[in-house]
């Protein structure tokens, strides 16, 4: 327990109070990290060569310089550093200087400040992912008006190809963030009997990392857009203008948050688990985050390495991807997939862990087969190392390998096969609850049935000679990624909302905007599968007449979804505000996070807990 | 799973399944199983046969044989996962008090393997239908190739474009002469694209100084769409064009009003 | 459960206001996009004329829109352009004075381009044919020709749409000559007619089908500094690029 470690310095303790601790917070964060990137821009700009290729790479290196320096620069202003400072000088924080960073007593300004707790990064998290899947929604909006009709006519070409781009790295980073942000960061501590993440200020650092990529990417907008949808092929992300640095800027600053977060939660779950807790008895939501961000931390330098190489490729004339001089594209998709891939299951294993949570509670049963769900786990991250490929089959990077690389996918069903045995034998024989949390559970069975099946027709090279890159794809990994892992981290806002907030989450806006969102949600991708069965390719601005009516049907679902989304939201910021105070123990669950009181403990837990048994000991003994 | 009401001291493994099978449960569950998997088999085979192009190729009509089948695969998966969500949901709890406690049943041994044989089993024939397909197509364009038509095909951002090298003409459609074997040699003049002549049942990238090669064999007359399946910058959308497969005469005859000349 | 602090009623008002709110916030952003994203420039409409002209053994009403390539918006405006009023981007070549084109259906149009912009090589030689006019010619300065050499070209009109079934196919692609600085000693024309006459005029005919969406491009490459020069000006929509409507 690094905050509130107890050593007593022979030195005199000093006033936290007048400390530069105590004057550091967002704002300033803000004004020197804006200071820090004008001061760049200012220092490098000056196009002034006749050359326009010239011109073109020292702009580039200008914004990107700038928008690097922004984020250290906030972090600098925010008190990251001090802490590292301390040590480079010789000292260390005071006890009394950690209690503070932890922000004990002060109320709501500890969440905009650089605070320690565990449970205040969780809340930070859960808001930041909220806005972010707000502003990607709305963009999801967008595209979705412009392709109601044929012609294109709502929005041109460039500002709809941007669109597209943003949507899907902002979904792609709140996804990634979405259970591990908010519940690995607040709950899963709890749930292991800890009193902190192992790293608090890694932790810290974590989120304002990830919170300076958030303005880095909306500039892309106000920088002419980025042109090349979320994969960022090279080389068109080479051709591409000034937006392009955003894109690259926010991918190289969250990988870095990745790898911090990821670091942090895979020690916390080793090194601080309750006395008694072996790992036979820690709960799966904790096992999923945990293989999830142990994916992460291998799979997002390759991304970042990419992103890196197409910035150099832009702002110094190497030639990593630019054929013209030696490159390929090929290597940019090999790296860029041997992320991808595994990121996908980075997003849906939590998702999935959360409802394997939830399940048991609301079946009054213990979880089916502990030990498949590991499996299942387990054999979905191994695999998903070796199939990225399957995302090349088209590319000619070498056709021979196509087989082998269809293997390797379609054997991903077998551990996937194991997800549904545990939560179906867990359903079996069980009268299930059927609260919101649990009805999250019935649609995801279905999603990710869909989800799996189509994927299965994907993964097949033949198939896949139709079906890549067209809206077939799109609707697939809608299924897997919203369908799937978003409905998982749904139910487990409106499962941990009374533990996060000390109120219910209010039941009848979770119901309507439960099926308005999976309702919509059919019909907008039974529309875009069909789009995609007859021909139509994905990311376009406009498609022929023949496509009109399954586009049609897809945006009328689309709003569907849309406004359940923002009955949502409505239901998040009304409960928090008003809703009825929680007990301890709302669901009568089992896990250690149900035994501490709202608001939580600085420490959590005034005794630290021993564990006996797993936390699934529901039902009657079997005659 | 387990047959946890058997009164019996020591009830034969057939006898505990024909117990098994009469537990009311387990009937309306496996009724449900059998909707849902006639209703996958007819519907999921009907969607692609309907929703899918006009096959102008074997490759094509492999393409659609083969989502039908796969659909009809997974249909009983579909079958097991829907039925015990329905049944279990029909039988839910409803109100504000949590349900009581069900039995702590936390494994069987048998439904497990049951469950893993099987899905590796279903894993492993669409593993195996997909690689023979892979192969006997791989197999038809080797014998094709020696009597093939080269079209060297050019993807500039947002154009196509189409060279006959042995004809001598370069053109902005894409004509094909019928059940003659085709092999285009796919090049980018700048980023990716993806070459995509819908519904001859082919794709493959347009890379930079790197020709990728995908042939077939157009066995129906009609029109088709070409259109670029990688999203290539401003006018992706807009990059597509129109192909034909005409008859031997007819391609002949555009060639020539091209100003090349036929073999 | 039990009621919160607030009444049944009040909250299903706050409910329905709080989505109206929703609906309205994402009504606006797209609103906004739409407005921004629309043709800052306006439409130019093909004049029409009272001829008709036979093609094929069909007669066919005549019409004429007449086009500008410029090195800049400067020299754009000098021209009357209306581009250059809307476009900020002053450092890029530009078709004027709109890149929105609007042209009547079934209808024999004729093009002209005027063109003031030196230019250097093609990336894709296929362009510098002349595709999809009527004759497969286009006249460059008065000569009817149906190339130009890939190292000659400047700009190019590449027009190009859908194909679906309820919108005729068009394809049109027409080479630019480039104006080299040695034709009047200036590449920059003014609104004086005499240097104007230093660029080259290309006309060409074409004939439209039923109603459709089509939209052009240039095919010349001039993005300069990026990759194969397809970046900046060239992929940024309203100076080498545009919309065809056939109303």
């Amino acid at each position: 327990m690094t905050t509130l470690d107890n050593r007593v310095s022979s030195r005199p303790i000093p006033n936290p109070s007048k400390s530069l601790i105590t004057k550091l917070n967002a704002g300033t964060g803000l004004v020197v990290g804006i200071i820090f990137a004008l001061g760049t821009y200012y220092l490098l700009n000056n196009n002034s060569s006749d050359d326009a290729t010239v011109n073109f790479q020292h702009y580039n290196r200008t914004l990107l310089a700038s928008m690097l320096m922004w984020s250290v620069g906030f972090l600098v202003g925010i008190g990251a550093f001090i802490g590292p400072w301390r040590w480079l000088i010789g000292k260390d924080l005071t006890a009394e200087e950690q209690l503070y960073l932890a922000g004990d007593g002060q109320g709501i300004k500890r969440y905009f400040k650089y605070c320690t707790d565990h449970k205040v990064v969780g809340i930070q998290y859960l808001v930041g992912v909220i806005t972010m899947l707000a502003v990607g929604g709305t963009m999801a909006m967008m595209i979705r008006t412009n392709l109601a009709m044929p012609g294109g006519h709502f929005i041109t070409a460039s500002v709809y190809n941007s669109l597209v781009g943003l949507h899907g790295i902002t979904m792609i980073i709140a996804m990634i963030i979405v259970a591990t942000g908010p519940f690995g960061n607040f709950i899963m501590p709890i749930m292991i009997g800890a009193a902190d993440m192992a790293f608090p200020r890694l932790n810290a650092l974590s989120w304002w990392v990830l919170f300076t990529a958030i303005p880095v990417l909306c500039s892309a907008w106000f920088l002419g857009g980025i042109p090349t949808g979320w994969t960022a092929y090279a080389p068109l992300s080479i051709q591409a203008g000034p937006g392009m640095n955003a894109f690259l800027a926010t991918i190289i600053i969250f990988a870095f948050s990745t790898a911090v977060a990821g670091a942090n939660i895979t020690a916390t779950v080793v090194a601080m688990r309750a006395k008694g807790m072996s790992w036979n008895r820690v709960p799966i939501f904790v096992i999923g985050a945990t293989i999830s961000v142990a994916l992460a931390v291998p799979a997002f330098p390759t991304f970042m390495l990419a992103m890196i190489q197409t910035a150099l490729d832009r702002t110094f004339m190497t030639s990593f991807f630019d054929a013209n001089f030696g490159g390929s594209g090929w290597l940019y998709a090999h790296l860029f997939w041997i992320m991808g891939h595994p990121e996908v299951y980075v997003i849906l294993i939590p998702g999935v862990a959360i409802l394997m949570e939830i399940v048991p509670v609301f079946v009054r049963k213990p979880l089916f087969s502990y030990t498949s769900a590991i499996v299942g786990f387990a054999g979905i991250a191994g695999l998903s190392v070796l199939v990225w490929a399957h995302h090349m089959y088209m590319s000619g990077w070498m056709p021979m390998l196509n087989g082998p690389f269809m293997v390797t996918t379609e054997m991903i069903s077998i551990p996937t096969g194991l997800i549904f045995l545990v939560i179906l034998g867990t359903l079996w024989n069980g009268k299930p609850w059927l609260k919101m949390p649990m009805l999250c559970v019935y649609a995801f069975l279905w999603n990710m049935l869909v989800g799996g099946i189509t994927g299965l027709y994907l993964s097949d090279v033949p198939a896949d000679n139709y079906l890549h890159g067209s809206m077939y794809v799109t609707a697939h990994f809608h299924y897997t990624l919203m369908g799937s892992a978003l409905t998982g981290a749904v139910a487990g806002l409106v499962y941990w909302f009374p533990k996060m907030t000390g109120r219910m989450f209010n039941e009848r806006s979770s119901y309507v905007a439960f099926w308005f969102i999976q309702l919509g949600f059919q019909v907008l991708y039974l529309g875009m599968f069909t789009a995609g069965a007859e021909g139509q390719p994905r990311r376009v601005v406009d498609y022929a007449d023949t496509f009109h009516v399954s586009n049609m049907v897809s945006t009328i679902g689309a709003y569907g979804v849309g406004i359940g989304f923002i009955v949502l939201l409505w239901g998040v910021v009304h409960s928090w505000r008003h809703g009825i105070i929680a007990p301890m123990n709302p669901w009568g669950a089992k896990t250690l996070e149900w035994t501490v009181p709202y608001p939580v403990p600085l420490v959590n837990f005034d005794t630290p807990p021993v564990v006996t048994s797993d936390p699934y000991g529901y039902g009657k003994a079997v005659k | 799973m387990s047959d946890h009401n058997a009164p019996e001291l020591n009830p034969t493994p057939g006898e505990r399944f024909t117990k098994f099978l009469k537990r009311k449960d387990v009937l309306e569950t496996l009724g449900w199983a059998v909707f849902y998997t006639t209703g996958f088999v007819i519907l999921g085979g009907k969607f692609y046969t309907k929703w899918m192009p006009t096959m102008m190729s074997t490759d094509m009509r492999a393409i659609e044989r083969l989502m039908v089948i796969f659909t009809w695969i997974s249909a009983p998966v579909c079958g097991f996962v829907l039925s015990m969500a329905t049944y279990t949901f029909r039988h839910g709890h409803r109100g504000d008090t949590p349900p009581e406690d069900g039995p702590a049943t936390r494994t069987n041994r048998l439904g497990i393997s049951l469950f893993g044989v099987m899905s590796s089993l279903l894993a492993l024939v669409a593993i195996l239908y997909g690689l023979i397909e892979l192969n006997s197509s791989a197999e038809a364009a080797t014998k094709d190739a020696p009597n093939a038509m080269v079209v060297e095909v050019t993807g500039s951002q947002w154009v196509w474009s189409f060279n006959y090298p042995a004809q001598g003409v370069t053109s902005n459609e894409l004509m094909l002469p019928i059940n003659k074997p085709v092999i285009f040699k796919i090049i980018s003049e700048d980023v990716n694209h993806s070459f995509w002549p819908v519904q001859l049942g082919v794709k493959a990238d347009a890379n930079r100084y790197q020709t990728t090669t995908v042939q077939t064999k157009p066995n129906k007359l009609g029109a088709f769409d070409v259109k670029c399946a990688e999203l290539c910058g401003l006018y992706h959308a807009y990059m597509e064009t129109n192909g034909a497969v005409v008859t031997t005469a007819d391609f002949n005859n555009w060639v020539t009003a091209q100003g090349g000349h036929t073999a | 459960m039990a009621s919160s602090n607030m009444t049944a009623s009040k909250r299903v008002a706050s409910a329905l206001v709080g989505t109206l709110l929703g609906v309205a916030v994402v009504a606006t952003v797209g609103l906004t996009l739409h407005s921004v994203s629309g043709d800052p420039q306006g439409k130019i409409y093909a004049t029409k004329s009272a001829d008709s002209i036979s093609v094929n053994g069909m007669s066919y009403p005549k019409a004429a829109v007449t086009m500008g390539v410029y090195p800049d918006g400067e020299t754009a405006l000098k021209d009357g352009s209306a581009a250059a009023k809307v476009n900020k981007q002053t450092g890029y070549p530009q078709y004027g004075p709109s890149t929105h084109v609007v042209l009547p259906a079934h209808t024999y149009i004729t093009m002209t381009i005027h063109v003031y912009d030196s230019g250097e090589e093609l990336n894709n030689p296929y362009f510098g044919k002349v595709v999809g006019t009527v004759g497969g010619t286009a006249t460059f300065d008065g000569v009817a020709q149906t190339s130009i050499p890939s190292d000659q070209v400047q700009h190019t009109f590449t027009l190009h749409g859908l194909p679906t079934r309820t919108q005729d196919p068009l394809f049109i692609n027409v080479p630019l000559p480039k104006v080299e600085a040695k034709d009047n000693g200036d590449p920059i024309p003014t609104k004086d007619a005499e240097t104007r006459n230093a660029g080259h005029t290309v006309t060409f005919s074409f004939l439209t089908g039923s109603k459709g969406d089509y939209v052009w491009n240039c095919e010349y490459p001039c993005g300069d500094g990026t990759y194969r020069k397809f970046g900046g000006v060239m992929s940024t929509y309203g100076y080498m690029s545009g919309k065809v409507t056939v109303a």
